[in-house]
């Protein structure tokens, strides 16, 4: 014991003076640039940001791809740092790349509700890809709730439609997000005295919903920074994924009382019950080619509540694909460089000719 | 051969810290699943929601009585504003289908890609 002990010392030894060099490192030095890809803001309105990415190559499919971001988080987690851009993996691999992104809603948002999000911002967003492209076909691809409004917006407009659909970690069984439903208790979240009083549903409130999924999950994360302070590698990752996690925005009070009442409580979408602006969304009118990639260890949108999609979507040429990792290793970091990625690429060229 | 066995003080933490986190997620996510915890959750959102309406309805009184402008000032000059951004955006649409820009910022690329072959 005594001899291990003295032939590993030197290491350790290393390791701890790294991790002092390189902790006053972390904390003098600024966190990395994210979102950073050249793009121009091709559409804004309300807190909806439409970006067209540059492209990267002489030549590129013949249908856009309209990536469509989660309405609590920013868009910047799809193209965070060179080597770890989805956006830019989708630009070198010859796509003409779109992103409806959001910022956080202004007071006077407080009444922009589920309608103006599916049929103003991504209904909108797709007519000015359209517009600039001169193309017909958009493939639509999104992320979580952005995974809701897309799916939402196809089950309004199958006529037309997406010409591909593709969501990922995108809840459809509300009532399957155990901790969320339990959380907004008709018998005790009072969701409209909430939004008549703040107006907006505030970004604190969200972010210690997020965290109270897993409880010990931030005390851990910074324990994994503390023992990986030499790794470099580990600790710009860490940066990247800490201030995108904790840089959550509030929702727009309407959009946040709806959400609410039809999906979570009604549970009006896998119920096949769900209207906006008083139209029914009509998923088993979705033609589209579909693809739905979930992550086996996702402890915010669980298995039980993404799955079901797949049958309510009415596509002949429909899959869905569990992969390993969590619910935002899923789309970026190392793991979605891996595996998501390549699949998504796939999936999409042969559909976007 | 035999191989000196690494030894790492930090690995004892992990060990302990891996199964204080299980254990901290499963009991907590367990507790905080029940009635009680959501009944508890909204009481106190209650609580805070009535301080800042108040503080809110203070703050307001104290500011016109310093005859300064107040949130709901702001928020209404906020609201014109985006009114009139969106006026801008709209007349801004209207143009261009009026005046397609003259020359493209970048030069279009050929939408004839194709993918790899398989």
């Amino acid at each position: 014991m005594a001899s291990a002990v003295a032939g590993s010392a030197p290491s350790a030894v290393e390791r701890a003076i790294q991790r002092n060099l390189k902790g006053l490192g972390y904390l003098a030095s600024s966190a990395p640039v994210l979102g950073a890809s050249p793009k121009d803001v091709v559409l804004s309105r309300g807190p909806l940001r439409l970006y067209h990415y540059h492209p990267l190559t002489d030549e590129v499919y013949r249908v856009p791809v309209l990536l469509v971001m989660a309405t609590t988080n920013r868009g910047y987690i799809f193209d965070m740092v060179p080597g770890q851009s989805l956006v830019e993996f989708l630009l070198l691999r010859g796509y003409d790349v779109f992103m409806a992104d959001w910022e956080a809603p202004r007071p006077e948002d407080r009444a922009l509700g589920m309608k103006d999000y599916v049929e103003d911002f991504v209904g909108g967003s797709v007519a000015e890809v359209q517009r600039i492209t001169g193309e017909d076909d958009v493939s639509l691809v999104g992320y979580c709730m952005g995974g809701v409004l897309s799916v939402l917006w196809s089950g309004l407009n199958h006529a037309k439609g997406p010409k591909n659909l593709a969501v990922f970690t995108t809840p459809v069984d509300f009532h399957q997000m155990t901790m969320f439903k339990a959380w907004s208790d008709q018998r005790y979240f009072d969701v409209d005295r909430l939004v008549d009083t703040l107006g907006l549903a505030p970004a604190e409130m969200l972010l210690t919903a997020f965290d109270m999924l897993r409880p010990a999950g931030r005390i851990s994360a910074n324990f994994a920074l503390l023992d990986n302070l030499w790794n470099d590698e580990f600790v710009k990752g860490h940066r990247m994924f800490d201030r995108w996690s904790n840089d959550m925005l509030p929702l727009a009070g309407e959009y946040f009382r709806e959400t609410t009442k039809q999906l979570v409580w009604d549970n009006a979408l896998m119920e096949g019950r769900m209207k906006v602006g008083g139209r029914l969304v009509e998923l088993d009118k979705v033609k589209a080619p579909f693809l739905h990639v979930t992550a086996e260890h996702d402890h915010i949108v669980t298995t039980g509540a993404s799955a079901p999609l797949l049958g309510l979507i009415g596509s002949e040429d429909k899959e869905q694909v569990v992969l390993k990792g969590g619910h935002v290793s899923l789309i970026a970091g190392p793991n979605a460089v891996k595996r998501m990625w390549p699949k998504l690429d796939m999936w999409l060229s042969e559909k976007s000719v | 051969m035999s191989k000196t066995p690494d030894f790492d003080p930090f690995g004892l933490a992990r060990g302990w810290m891996s199964q204080w986190e299980k254990l901290v997620n499963e009991h907590g996510t367990e507790l905080l699943a029940k009635p009680e915890a959501a009944q508890a959750m909204q009481a106190m959102t209650g609580a805070a929601m009535q301080l800042q309406a108040a503080s809110q309805e203070t703050s307001a009184k104290l500011l016109a009585a310093a005859n300064l402008p107040s949130r709901a000032d702001f928020e209404a000059l906020g609201a014109r504003l985006g009114a009139i951004e969106a006026t801008l955006a709209r007349i801004e649409a209207s143009l261009r289908t009026v005046a397609p820009d003259a020359a493209p910022p970048r030069p279009p690329v050929a939408r004839t890609r194709k993918p790899p072959a398989a």
